[in-house]
């Protein structure tokens, strides 16, 4: 019963926080000079609500939408395969280790931001210098993840199998791989949301159309309520992203609950 | 035992003079492509050797992005402080509040997960329209990225302490106020460090693109003017720069928190 009563509670608080924070914003926009230059949240959501049928620049948001997230999954998706196998490595084998660690070092304290200069330079303002930018930015993170997934597996485990007979490859398959996964999948979340915030960066710099170009298209054309739309939309699939990966990692890596 | 040092010993240089020597291989492949087959244009990959050079150039140079390197640096870390050290300043106290006070994390929780999704860089064009593109809209930008970690980590850190040592106090007769700050703080500190930790990479890396879209100075404008002089050697000096930075902020920071963190959580 008091469960019931604290759940109710937390509802009905978030309710009324989230109503006064919109009420302040309405109030503040229509009374006072903030309006002159922002926009109340009942224009945002008139132009959130017509952005879906009526296009920005080339595209509805639909298009917009499908552009940013497809750089973000190829680029996500590449970097995620090569990391793994990369991190793995240098987590297995010491000679591995000994030859890549020293170039990840130094490429990975640069932000995948400050690629974008370069990236353009080399690739023009196609696809491809989005892939690339959103690539770094993934690929850093998984890579560092897995590496230290495989180095952290218990020895012990390791000797067990091998004491057993297990030939290498199923000790890779079935020892060394799931017990890093959860560390990987950890990894694989931060890149994700890495990744996002990558194609925005990369979009507002260089591109005709995606999630970054809206923001970017409201603030020249000094469009405020277009900014906030885009930045909605692009809360909205940070979350939903977010969200999915969640749940992807409880189903794959179940066993990881127990210890918590 | 000796037996096994030895090995050990051995074993460290051997793998210490593999990771040299991929070093080299990886220079000497780049220089032999650039400077001696120029298998890509000078403007778009130079040399190893022409980056070095212009290193130097620009250390005391300030055309043609009108700064030298040592002005870009001073101009991305006053903002970049600035920033971050707001946004540690207020977010872990109100992480701490959010966690401590169950009305305002009732209240104000809801709030903070509508706003966190929003990725930083999305603020840049309203930050910009509401602090104009001077030291203001680039630290406000900054202060967001660096506000939300310090903000989770320290609500993280202080829901994370066992009942049982607040328990404990209680029975000692200790106020609220005492709990708070000797047992659910120290419980909560690696965790705020951790926090600081994330959120200094966050205020570097948002800086970089806050610079690249509205600034007349700092290492993020450097090396996005340069794009447009096609000025590559310029650009990787700029990159290395700012990994540099971003590596002594964190070194910097592992060695305070292993002062001031006694204990640690194994987790």
């Amino acid at each position: 019963m008091k469960h019931m009563n604290e759940k109710m509670e937390k509802t009905l608080y978030a309710v009324l926080a989230i109503a006064s924070f919109f009420l302040a914003w309405e109030l503040l926009t229509a009374f006072t000079p903030a309006g002159e230059t922002t926009p109340g949240p009942v224009e945002v959501l008139r132009l959130l609500f017509t952005s879906f049928f009526e296009p920005i620049g080339k595209f509805t948001i639909y298009g917009h939408l499908y552009y940013s997230i497809r750089r973000v999954l190829v680029g996500y998706v590449v970097a995620t395969v090569l990391g793994i196998i990369v991190g793995i490595a240098m987590g297995t084998s010491r000679y591995a280790e000994a030859i890549i660690k020293p170039l990840f070092e130094l490429i990975r304290p640069i932000p995948p931001i400050a690629w974008i200069p370069l990236v353009i330079l080399w690739f023009g303002v196609g696809e491809l210098p989005k892939y690339t930018i959103i690539f770094i930015g993934s690929f850093t993170n998984v890579t560092l993840n897995a590496y230290t997934g495989a180095q952290r597996v218990d020895p012990q485990l390791i000797g067990c199998a091998k004491m057993l007979g297990t030939s290498d490859r199923d000790i890779f398959l079935r020892v060394i791989l799931p017990s890093s996964l959860p560390q990987i999948f950890a990894g694989m979340q931060v890149a994700l949301s890495t990744a996002w915030m990558a194609v925005l960066a990369a979009e507002m710099i260089g591109a005709q159309e995606g999630c970054g170009w809206i923001i970017l298209r409201g603030s020249d054309t000094t469009n405020i309520p277009l900014v906030l739309v885009g930045m909605v939309v692009i809360g909205v699939v940070g979350l939903l992203l977010a969200t999915i990966m969640r749940i992807a990692e409880r189903r794959l890596c179940a066993w990881n609950r127990m210890d918590v | 035992m000796t037996e096994i040092e030895k090995k050990k010993k051995r074993d460290k240089i051997k793998f210490t003079t593999i990771s040299v020597i991929s070093l080299c291989v990886f220079f000497g492949v780049w220089y032999v492509a650039t400077a001696v087959m120029h298998l890509m244009p000078d403007y778009s990959l130079p040399s190893p050797v022409q980056v070095v050079e212009a290193f130097f150039y620009k250390l005391g140079n300030k055309a043609p992005d009108g700064g030298t390197l040592f002005q870009h640096i001073a101009a991305s870390l006053k903002v970049a402080l600035t920033g971050y050290l707001l946004g540690a300043v207020i977010g872990i106290p109100l992480g701490i509040c959010m966690a401590w006070f169950r009305r305002i994390d009732l209240f104000v929780t809801p709030l903070f997960d509508l706003v966190r999704p929003v990725p930083t860089i999305a603020w840049i064009p309203l930050m910009i329209l509401w602090f104009g593109i001077g030291l203001g809209a680039k630290a406000a930008i900054i202060f967001v990225s660096a506000f939300i970690p310090c903000v989770i980590n320290s609500y993280a850190g202080i829901k994370q302490t066992r009942p049982v040592h607040l328990w404990v106090a209680q029975t000692f007769g200790a106020s609220r106020t005492k709990m708070l700050f000797t047992v659910a703080i120290p419980t909560a500190m690696p965790l705020i460090f951790t926090g600081l930790r994330i959120s200094l990479q966050a205020a570097w890396t948002t800086l970089c693109a806050a610079e690249m879209l509205a600034a007349n100075k700092g290492l993020g404008y450097m090396i996005q003017l340069n794009r447009s002089l096609a000025r590559a050697d310029l650009i990787i000096v700029g990159m290395l720069t700012i990994g540099l930075i971003g590596t002594i902020f964190s070194v910097v920071l592992g060695k305070m928190e292993k002062k001031m963190v006694r204990g640690g959580s194994k987790s």
